[in-house]
């Protein structure tokens, strides 16, 4: 059963890069030709392509962490903490991605780069949260327990404070002046959905297999020093 | 239950032996608000609208610059491993401590309260206030004490205990303050944000109680 | 309960930090009233096994029982039956000998406390200090304060880490009389001292990069003597 499993994950190193490749390009022709000008907001609203699944992908990548997270507390197991690490560094990635697409947008629609809209704020606080993840992470090395688990707490606190932010800033923000933004979302045409569809199947992929090579990179970095460490005692004795 | 009281007895014995540790923080608290005064130049105009805002980050900056000295004797004597090694549930032990400092917390708090009232004329120890004090550092102290006893194993702790808790404590900062500007006439009704308050400090302590056995078994 | 009940068993017990197995796969069976040192050069593991055993590390493969009580299972019962003596004193400073006993008294609910912490504390000779802040005794008198924390709920099984770091010779012969040659008091002591090693323990495990490499203690498995475990 695990040894399917893992068959099934190694295929992932075949299966994700051309899917990633097809699909990517497929959305930026989509993007940049395919798809209608939006009339009111003009060509930056194609940005919306990435910004979307982007999005999107932030969230899955920090449930990934979570899970691992979940996973180095309670199993004690440190082969799960290389994923969490590397899930995080591609949310915070993508996050930071989102916020900087959505300020590109920003400023010539709302006319502001940045406005304390509860969505916005919302994905700020969580990219300082796995931010701090990723520091409370990067100050030990790579075979650290203590310092795996110290993070661990950290990736499911923060996950789970997300309703609680969201809730927050939300009141926060509607007891406040509103900056106006769109009341109501007209619906898609058919040619900015597929688009959109394309820019979720590139984004998501292309994030899943960036989150792959990351928790290998990470897995390496852990199996290096624990054959360093190895070395140092063989020759220390 | 009566082993967590064991705890905190001891804790607190310790927090006013060490007290230059609680000391530091409350005088850290009494200059931030100075601070705040000359910046926001407080002496001079209406302070009712910024006070929530004034008070609160003093509360939390001093509570988390607080909470990581506080554990910090703990880890070098070993006397953590010592507590960890009795019979006592490690849910109690953390009790216990969470409990310490937030007693020792409550103590600061009330005091800057008090040297605000002096300060800016505004009657800030209420029944109403105080309450949202109590409600709101029972949810910060909970996640500051879980941080700083998983934090004293790991390097560079003490410049990263704020950078890891802030983000996480923003709900409780916006709850409370606004709670806290409500109470003083600002704007209407505490009810909700109190709920938030609630909501958070419930959260927080559940959290923290239900990761802490995991959390310091090595 | 056999002929010689076991106090410490293990079971493949190995503890691995950073790809490294620290303890690797231990087996031992010492039986109740054992005095065993627990030798080896620095790194040979001899602190992380006793660390598991005290129930404050867990192990990463295999199992221990300390005197019938599983180490993952029942660490309450088990943690109440050790007493731990540790290279550090891990007593508190700003608290007086006496706090210190009474705190560590309630933690593990002795039974007539107030006697028994005078006893120790007259037996290590800190009755007349014990209203000073631990802080300004010398390092011998830790040790000595360290020994009756380790003794307050009298337990039946002493795991010690080097418990002669900082003792003068009369804190040895205090150690030795209190705990080490303590009638039915079974003792698992790392230590440094192979010298005073023949003064009171009645056998010997060695450990070398975290495997037993000599064991003069341990029961057979079985009554078959299929021989001492490695």
């Amino acid at each position: 059963m695990t040894n399917l499993l893992g068959r099934m994950l190694e295929l992932r190193w075949v299966v994700l890069p051309p899917i990633v490749g097809v699909a990517m390009m497929a959305m930026i022709i989509g993007a940049l030709v395919a798809a209608p000008r939006e009339i009111i907001e003009g060509e930056v609203q194609r940005l919306m392509y990435i910004h979307v699944p982007s999005a999107i992908a932030t969230y899955m990548a920090f449930f990934i962490t979570f899970v691992a997270s979940i996973m180095v507390l309670w199993k004690r197991d440190m082969r799960w903490d290389p994923i969490a690490r590397g899930s995080a560094q591609v949310g915070v990635l993508f996050c930071g991605l989102v916020l900087l697409t959505g300020a590109i947008w920003g400023k010539p629609i709302w006319g502001v780069f940045w406005t304390w809209d509860a969505r916005l704020t919302t994905t700020l606080i969580l990219f300082l949260i796995y931010t701090a993840y990723l520091l409370a992470r990067a100050v030990s090395d790579s075979m650290d327990e203590q310092a795996a688990r110290y993070a661990a707490v950290i990736g499911v606190i923060g996950f789970l404070d997300v309703p609680l932010i969201q809730m927050s800033v939300r009141w926060w923000r509607t007891l406040h002046p509103q900056p106006i933004i769109f009341t109501s979302k007209p619906a898609l045409p058919d040619e900015m959905l597929i688009v959109l569809l394309l820019g979720f199947a590139g984004i998501l992929s292309l994030v899943l297999w960036l989150i792959s090579l990351s928790a290998e990179t990470e897995r390496m970095h852990q199996r290096l020093a624990g054959l360093r460490a190895g070395v140092d005692r063989r020759e220390g004795a | 239950m009566r082993l967590a009281w064991v705890v905190m007895e001891k804790d607190l014995r310790l927090a006013w032996r060490h007290r230059t540790g609680w000391l530091s923080a409350l005088a850290f608290a009494a200059i931030s608000v100075l601070i705040y005064s000359f910046a926001f130049d407080l002496a001079a105009r209406d302070v009712r609208p910024l006070l929530p805002g004034v008070l609160w980050t003093t509360f939390l900056f001093a509570g988390v610059f607080a909470a990581g000295t506080s554990f910090q004797h703990e880890a070098d004597e070993g006397t953590f491993d010592a507590v960890l090694m009795s019979p006592v549930a490690p849910t109690a032990v953390f009790l216990g401590k969470a409990a310490s400092n937030l007693i020792a917390l409550l103590v600061v708090e009330c005091s800057v309260l008090l040297l605000a009232t002096i300060l800016f004329d505004t009657t800030l120890v209420t029944p109403e206030l105080l309450a949202i004090v109590l409600i709101g550092t029972i949810g910060y102290v909970s996640l500051t004490t879980l941080l700083s006893i998983m934090g004293s194993r790991v390097r560079s702790r003490a410049a990263l205990l704020p950078v890891l808790s802030m983000p996480l404590l923003i709900p409780l900062l916006i709850g409370a303050v606004r709670a806290t500007g409500a109470a003083l006439g600002i704007e209407a009704g505490t009810a909700p944000w109190m709920m938030l308050l609630s909501v958070f400090a419930l959260w927080s302590t559940l959290i923290s109680a239900l990761l802490f056995p995991i959390a310091v078994e090595r | 309960m056999s002929a010689a009940p076991i106090a410490v068993e293990t079971h493949a017990l190995t503890r691995r930090y950073g790809g490294i197995d620290v303890v690797r796969a231990v087996n031992v069976r010492i039986p109740v009233g054992a005095r065993v040192a627990l030798v080896g050069a620095n790194g040979a593991g001899k602190t992380t096994l006793l660390a598991m055993l005290s129930t404050l590390v867990s192990p990463t493969l295999g199992s221990a029982t300390v005197l019938g009580h599983d180490i993952g299972h029942n660490p309450a019962a088990l943690r109440r039956s050790i007493g731990v003596l540790g290279h550090q004193p891990m007593v508190y400073e700003d608290l007086s000998p006496l706090e210190n006993l009474q705190f560590f008294a309630r933690l593990y609910d002795v039974p007539d406390a107030p006697a028994r912490i005078e006893e120790l504390l007259r037996a290590v000779g800190l009755w007349l200090r014990r209203r000073e802040t631990t802080a300004v005794l010398s390092r011998g008198y830790h040790q000595r304060l360290a020994l009756a924390r380790a003794l307050l709920h009298r337990p039946a099984v002493l795991l010690a880490d080097e418990p002669e770091t900082g003792l003068d010779p009369q804190g040895m012969a205090l150690l030795d009389e209190l705990a080490l040659t303590l009638p039915g008091l079974t003792v698992l002591a790392a230590t440094h001292r192979v010298d005073r090693v023949e003064a009171w323990a009645t056998g010997l495990v060695r450990l070398e990069r975290g495997r037993v490499v000599e064991d003069t203690v341990s029961l057979p498995v079985s009554a078959a003597g299929a021989g001492a475990a490695r």
